[in-house]
């Protein structure tokens, strides 16, 4: 192996490659050539001068600016910083060249130094006469004459031109195979099908490839794709981020965004949208729904924070975020004080901070999992022909839920007539003994009564996290199961078991009272609701549930529940279910939790139960008792109806008892748990299309906020009022434009700006290549790096604006490029002359961006739901990590635990994954997924081993393997070398080679004797994931055909865009 | 010859260097520690209660803090509206421990027994009074996200010594106080700007102590070996038809991802522990996820030369009932915190460990509720808090810096919490002002822009 490849790699195995790295690397050979002041020296003198001798009037020292020609030219009592022409009269060079610490520029506490190179740069340059230009990206662009050349095609002509002037050449054409893989990956975030790529590389026809573009712009996918960067830059997620991070509700503006890509929305437009739909003329939802761009910025409920200092954040974020993902300018820098660098005051920073200090937003806002203000009720802008058949097949399943089907009732109430028969069998209950209690946010009110061995809580509020431990008396027996026993109190209202009573019950007897037919409100029986139940057993005392080994929970059941409140409600841990008892029932209520391992009291005789209360009311119990159960629980979680009909037999049933029974049946079982999860779904879909949902947006509150330069930014030290503006060293605002954000708005998109397109050309050259013209897509100011092709950019960029901001024509421009469909085969040579690929002469190559590495596996295993847009959705996910991190038990907001979703919300593509900012998704952030925390415009790219426990290991992936096992056996593939064949052209969009069909042939071979001798191995291995096994192979078969494919989803090719 | 064969383990181990990754020029100068352990108390430790004593507020226990005391700096919303700020003493009595006779609470049995190895800065003061900014600037240096953590900055600038696990590692657990605690967030162990490889590696308890680090059911290790060795040879062949490196790269990770396999199960087996080690960290070191665990864990993670730990133990945000919260979050880290401390000590390896127990600011001197109401507690205080430092490069048995006799205004040597991440940087030989990463424009450093300086009169 090549030395110096494995000690990069090795480097880089923590470090990982980092790419959009701000690493210049200046290929040109400089030569005798004239400098260039923008491209050569101002880089020089912005890094090492400017912090001192710059924009910045307040740290500016000896009066000497170096970044503007008027200052250093002049003379002062006899020195002048740069004398044009004339080295040895230049202060900055004697500077720069002297061996004295006093003297010496930069001074060395600044740690910063000039290069050789750097230096015999700016030799030249004051040689050559000094000559200053104004900052290049605040110049307009233009369309410069197109290099001599062969190829007229402007892309190719400004690389080419390059190229030759590096003496390099482009590289050949990518193969079919790698194009038609590149333009899907690119166009899509999906890779192709076999069959796709199979007709591509057969279709001899002139226009093959235009062909494939035209399809590929136009599929509704080229819309998610094209979100996916603009999501980061607008940092959209489902939560609001700081502190408890509780949910919010911004899906209809990300399905906005995909619509509006999709839809080839003009980018003005877009922007227009975005920045300021509510304040055009009339103005439609889908235009209000867009401005919740500038609603994804985190916020806070923080108890104790205060608010004026939490919107003068959001404030400073919305600034930041329109620098730095539409204008490419570090707005952010000038927040304390004028920016270093760029001339930007802070007074300025202010007045565009002003533009957004119009909204009516709340300093704490946002819990509950309701959306922080202000929003609206809005209906999905998704274009999508889904409703017919999704109405058709809500139908359908309903109907079969109706439709009474003997097997599956008769196998649902066999099992439940076994567990009746052994209803009580050999119950023995034992009182634990109660140690101690506690509960978060009280200080009384909860305690132990050692005379009754209860817990007694009392006085509470709306809801309470109360975590008891006790010690189990020695019981040799496997415990199988806690009760939770709540006595009814005469002090209570109506002598019930809790605070209660249910809000519905407290109006009905309000209206009772003005109808003064029951005045006494206290009739109405004192309840509770427990939403949640956690128990974990340990040999050590623990004050609190171990979230880390939670007792698995087999079933619940309990001795009396209202209708609408089933013991099975405190399974889900959120507070939006419970159990209650019946209003009816009286003498204490019990609820029995039966283990799914019965456990051993003897080596973990430390009990800790968590009991959550209330559901946002004072639903809470006041006198609790536990015991630990050994044998089977004597209560039911069927209704008493339904237990009288399975108790007379089949032929004494009447007709509507048969149907009750499978009323029930269909509603509870197991056996119909799929088609109720299938139900639930599709029918939250047809809501998705057909109704309003809450989103978040702007406005302009009827009393706006003043806006002042904050003093170190500091929101409490507010000095000069100012009003909203924009920047002086850009455009002025078009006259007609309206001093508001609409304004704002039309200034950002007016032609004259000489930033808002070069930076979205930049940005959609970065998407597609890897790297953009501007290595700094977020930052085109002085710090930024110097275009890469100058030229290139100002072309794609008024040719972007001349064509009306066209998203689709610019790219359909730069995927028909030569330069785009290069392979990317390369040499070590070129790779170490050129590692970034900044001259082009090769074709881009990449790993996969996190959601599309996902993507690919569902695609490739045929599990993908392709449906456009909806409510985030919960895949897999190792463990609860929410509630690990989160104030479960403390907050009524939403998002604190995680709960699986089911059916098709596992399959759904990447980019509907909920984001959940304080604990993102872990397979995404392995690999560089942001946490949407701050907008973020370019992600790393790095090769790390947790990448690789995430492919081989997480559910997500093992599952595709199995399911494209499953694909592989029943393709029309004959035998093993034609499968291989085409389960690799699936994977890579080729075909193998025969050494590498050589290596699958072993291995598939090395797999099936494995799994022959081990078919339980197997069948263990095919059980993860929750879709469907295929019951028409055998397990040893597809077990060892799901190693290949798993073989074949991590080959670094799958990975990666080639 | 299958190429995963050829990079086995032992052969990558003899060819790869000692450091993987990590800056040229980095460490500016000779460290005098390799390590650090950051024992995080998440949520506001009451440093009124536990290490700051002072003979008036046991006279003034009741009355008003003094107007020219308390100032008109803001307060939090919990508090700012309260009528009055009555002092309240210590919950429990203390004493004056070690050779320089400073004083620790008795809630604190076994940190009274470490005043001479530690040194207790009693000084450090943040602006932040809230939790979320103020545990971001902590473990960020800026109190808004998008900033990277102190460890992923030191996995960036020093790499890692162990090519079997990564080079910084986080680890959680619930206090006992209250709980749950105040919300913490991936933010604090992130990588921020840095590329993501430095992000903190959560270990959590359970089959998959990394996560996906288990094999599915069904796979067997033998079985990984060869699906690797496949694996490898299949991207080397594309390596070299296309000439990428990153391939090659990939194939690394893939090893390392398989070594990790069998290096993590091994260091979170705590069997071998002697059943001495096990007892000094206490009862609770038998529940994995408990503080006590994770402490041993630590001490297993730092012997294996893991570059930065990091602890979070939630639950010391006591507004609420802090008679009866602080007592139990007290004992939940006492005895693993001194254990550890010894532990490393036993081993030789506090000399070149560095110990820093931290948190993210203090507690009022006054009370937050009615005084000698049991819901009674105590609210943020930013002005002047506690944290102690010991190990490579910190003078043990000194206290640094001193608050006024309420301890809430600093009198002495106020130390910022950029100074002590300067100091701690100093002490793993990094010179804070030098160590920067160019984004958007600007050579950040973990310290930002305001000054901040090494706390010299701490060193060893």
């Amino acid at each position: 192996m090549n030395a110096i490849l494995l000690r990069s790699a090795l480097s880089s195995l923590l470090l990982g490659i980092a790419c959009g790295s701000t690493l210049s690397i200046n290929l040109c050979h400089a030569g005798e050539r004239a400098m260039d002041y923008n491209r050569d020296i101002r880089p020089i003198l912005s890094e090492n001068c400017f912090a001192c001798h710059g924009f910045d009037e307040k740290s500016r020292q000896a009066d000497l600016r170096l970044d503007i020609f008027e200052s250093a030219y002049t003379d002062r009592k006899g020195t002048i910083a740069i004398v044009p022409g004339q080295l040895a009269k230049s202060e900055v060079w004697r500077r720069v060249m002297s061996d004295d610490a006093d003297e010496v520029m930069p001074p060395p506490n600044s740690h910063r130094s000039l290069t050789n190179g750097e230096k015999d740069k700016l030799k030249r340059w004051i040689e050559q006469g000094a000559p200053y230009a104004g900052h290049w990206s605040f110049i307009p662009p233009v369309k410069h004459e197109l290099p001599s050349g062969p190829s007229r095609q402007p892309i190719d002509a400004f690389v080419d031109a390059r190229l030759e002037a590096e003496g390099m050449k482009r590289s050949p054409e990518a193969n079919r195979e790698t194009l038609i893989r590149r333009l899907y990956v690119d166009l899509t975030g999906l890779p192709p099908s076999g069959d796709e790529v199979l007709a591509f590389v057969a279709d001899k026809s002139d226009n093959a490839y235009e062909k494939v573009v035209e399809r590929l712009l136009s599929s509704p996918h080229f819309g998610e794709r094209l979100a996916i960067e603009w999501l980061d830059s607008a940092r959209y997620a489902d939560t609001n981020g700081f502190s408890i991070d509780g949910g919010r509700h911004m899906w209809l503006w990300r399905d906005w965004v995909i619509q509006a890509f999709n839809d080839n929305l003009p980018y003005d437009q877009f922007l227009l949208e975005q920045l300021a739909g509510d304040l055009l003329p009339n103005c439609t939802d889908p235009q209000k729904i867009a401005t919740g761009f500038q609603r994804n910025n985190m916020v806070t409920h923080e108890g104790g924070t205060i608010p004026e200092e939490n919107l003068a954040n959001y404030n400073a974020d919305r600034v930041k975020t329109l620098g730095e993902s539409i204008l490419g300018l570090t707005l952010g820098c000038a927040q304390c004080h004028d920016h270093k660098f760029d001339p930007i005051k802070q007074s300025e920073y202010y007045q565009m901070f002003a533009f957004f200090n119009t909204i009516s937003d709340k300093g704490l806002d946002g819990n509950a999992g309701v959306n922080p203000g202000p929003s609206i009720q809005a209906r999905t802008v998704l274009k999508t022909d889904e409703v017919p058949h999704l109405r058709e097949q809500i139908e359908a399943i309903e109907k079969s839920l109706l439709t009474m089907d003997l097997a599956r009732l008769s196998a649902w109430e066999k099992r439940e007539q076994a567990s009746l028969a052994l209803r009580g069998k050999d119950l023995q209950t034992y009182p634990v003994s109660l140690k101690k209690v506690s509960t978060p946010n009280r200080g009384a009110g909860f305690e132990i009564e050692e005379a009754t061995n209860r817990v007694r809580l009392d006085g509470f509020g709306s809801m309470g996290a109360i975590d008891v431990v006790a010690e189990i008396p020695k019981i040799s027996q496997p415990i199988t199961g806690l009760r939770v026993i709540m006595h009814p109190m005469a002090e209570l209202p109506g002598g019930g078991w809790g605070y209660g009573p249910d809000d519905a019950l407290k109006a009905k007897a309000k209206k009772a009272k003005a109808a003064s037919e029951s005045p006494d409100e206290k009739k109405v029986k004192g309840s509770f609701m427990l939403t949640a139940l956690a128990v974990t057993a340990d040999k050590v005392p623990g004050d609190q549930v171990n979230l880390f080994k939670l007792m698995a929970i087999d079933h619940v059941t309990a001795n009396s529940w209202e209708a609408s409140n089933p013991p099975a409600g405190c399974l889900d841990p959120r507070n939006d279910s419970g159990w209650s008892p019946d209003l009816d029932h009286s003498g204490p209520v019990q609820l029995t939790a039966s283990f799914a391992e019965p456990f051993d009291a003897v080596s973990a005789p430390y009990l800790t139960v968590q009991l959550n209360f209330g559901n946002g009311r004072s639903l809470v119990a006041k006198s609790i008792e536990l015991q630990v159960i050994t044998g089977v629980d004597d209560d039911t979680d069927l209704p008493s109806d339904i237990l009288a009909i399975l108790k007379l037999s089949e032929k004494d049933r009447s007709e509507d008892q048969h149907a009750s029974l499978w009323k029930y049946c269909a509603e509870h079982s197991d056996e119909l748990l799929p088609s109720r999860i299938e139900l639930a779904n599709l029918r939250e879909r047809l809501d998705v299309l057909t109704k309003p949902f809450t989103t978040m947006v702007m406005d302009v509150a009827a009393k706006q906020r003043e806006t002042f330069v904050l003093q170190r930014g500091d929101y409490s030290k507010p000095t000069d009022k100012v009003s909203p503006g924009t920047l002086a060293v850009l455009p002025a605002m078009p006259t007609e434009s309206s001093r508001d954000r609409l304004g704002l708005a039309q200034w950002i998109v007016m032609k004259e700006n000489p930033l808002t397109a070069r930076v979205a050309v930049n940005r959609f050259w970065k998407m597609l290549f890897g790297r953009g013209l501007v290595g700094t897509p977020a930052d085109f100011g002085s710090q930024g790096e110097w275009p890469t092709h100058p030229e290139l950019l100002d072309w794609l960029a008024v040719d972007f604006v001349d064509q009306g901001w066209n998203v689709k024509e610019l790219i359909r421009t730069i995927v028909l490029s030569d330069t785009y469909r290069q392979t990317s085969v390369t040499t070590i040579e070129l790779v170490e002359r050129d590692p970034q690929n900044l001259l082009l002469a090769r074709g881009p190559r990449f790993r996969l961006s996190a959601e599309f590495i996902r993507d690919a596996a569902l695609k490739i295993s045929g599990l993908i739901v392709p449906r456009i847009g909806g409510p985030s959705v919960n895949p897999y996910t190792p463990g609860d990590l929410w509630r690990e991190v989160s104030h479960y038990g403390s907050s009524p907001a939403t998002a604190q635990t995680f709960v699986q979703d089911h059916g098709e919300k596992l399959y759904r593509r990447s980019l509907y994954t909920y984001w959940k900012r304080t604990a993102p998704p872990p397979n995404m952030m392995a690999f560089d997924a942001p946490n949407r925390e701050v907008c973020t415009v370019s992600r790393g790219n790095t090769t790390t081993p947790l990448q690789a426990l995430v492919t081989l290991n997480d559910t997500q992936f093992v599952e595709a393997a199995r399911a494209f096992a499953a694909r592989i056996l029943m393709s029309t593939a004959k035998d093993d070398q034609d499968r291989l064949e085409w389960a690799f052209l699936e994977a890579t969009s080729r075909t193998p080679t025969s050494e590498e069909r050589s290596i699958l042939s072993r291995s598939l071979d090395r797999e099936r004797e494995r799994y022959r001798g081990g078919i339980n191995q197997a069948k263990a291995y095919l059980s993860v994931g929750e879709s469907k096994i295929s019951n028409q192979v055998n397990a040893a078969e597809l077990a060892a055909w799901s190693q290949v494919a798993s073989l074949l989803l991590n080959l670094s090719e799958t990975l990666t865009k080639n | 010859m299958a190429l995963g064969s050829l990079m086995s383990p032992e052969l990558l181990r003899a060819q790869a260097p000692k450091t993987v990754g990590g800056l040229p020029g980095l460490p500016h100068f000779a460290p005098k520690a390799k390590r650090v352990v950051c024992l995080f108390q998440s949520g506001g430790l009451s440093h009124v209660d536990l290490f700051d004593d002072k003979p008036m507020l046991h006279e003034h226990a009741g009355k008003e803090i003094p107007a020219s005391v308390k100032g008109t700096q803001r307060l939090t919303g919990m508090t700012s509206g309260q009528s009055t700020y009555p002092i309240v003493p210590p919950l429990k009595p203390g004493k004056r421990c070690g050779q320089h006779g400073t004083w620790i609470s008795d809630l604190l049995p076994g940190i009274q027994t470490l005043a001479d190895d530690i040194c207790i800065i009693k000084s450090l003061n943040t602006e932040a009074i809230n939790h979320d900014p103020a545990i971001t600037y902590m473990n960020t240096g800026n109190q808004q996200p998008g900033y990277a953590s102190i460890g992923a900055w030191v996995s960036y600038g020093l790499g890692s010594e162990n090519e079997n696990l990564p080079a910084f590692i986080a680890m959680v657990s619930q206090g006992t106080g209250k709980n749950p605690g105040q919300p913490i967030f991936s933010r604090l162990w992130g990588s921020g700007f840095l590329p993501s490889s430095h992000q903190g590696v959560g270990l959590r308890p359970g089959a998959n102590p990394v996560l996906y680090l288990q094999n599915p059911p069904g796979v067997e290790p033998d079985q990984r070996r060869h699906f690797l060795d496949d694996l490898a040879e299949l991207n080397e062949m594309r390596a070299k038809e296309l000439g990428d490196p990153e391939i090659t790269t990939r194939i690394h990770a893939y090893e390392m991802a398989y070594r990790m396999q069998t290096s993590v199960p091994e260091l979170t087996d705590i069997r071998g522990e002697s059943a001495q080690t096990l007892e000094a960290y206490g009862p609770e070191v038998q529940r994995p996820g408990s503080y006590a665990s994770n402490c041993l864990l630590a001490r297993r993670l730092l012997e294996r030369d893991v570059r930065y730990v990091q602890l979070y133990h939630r639950g010391w945000d006591q507004h609420i009932a802090i008679a009866k919260q602080l007592p139990n979050q007290c004992r939940d880290i006492d005895q693993p915190t001194t254990a550890l401390v010894n532990d490393l000590k036993r081993l030789g390896m506090l000399e070149d460990t560095l110990v820093v127990f931290a948190t993210e600011f203090g507690r009022t001197v006054f009370s937050q509720g009615k005084l000698g109401d049991p819901g009674m507690g105590r609210d943020h205080h930013g002005r002047s808090f506690t944290v102690w430092l010991a190990g490579g490069g910190i003078r043990g048995g000194v206290e640094y810096g001193a608050t006024d006799d309420f301890c809430y205004n600093i009198t002495e040597n106020p130390v910022h919490l950029r100074d002590l991440h300067a100091t701690i940087l100093h002490c793993l030989g990094i010179d804070h002002s030098r160590f920067t990463y160019k984004f958007r424009g600007l050579n950040t450093r973990l310290t930002g822009v305001e000054e901040s300086h090494v706390v010299k009169g701490i060193l060893s």
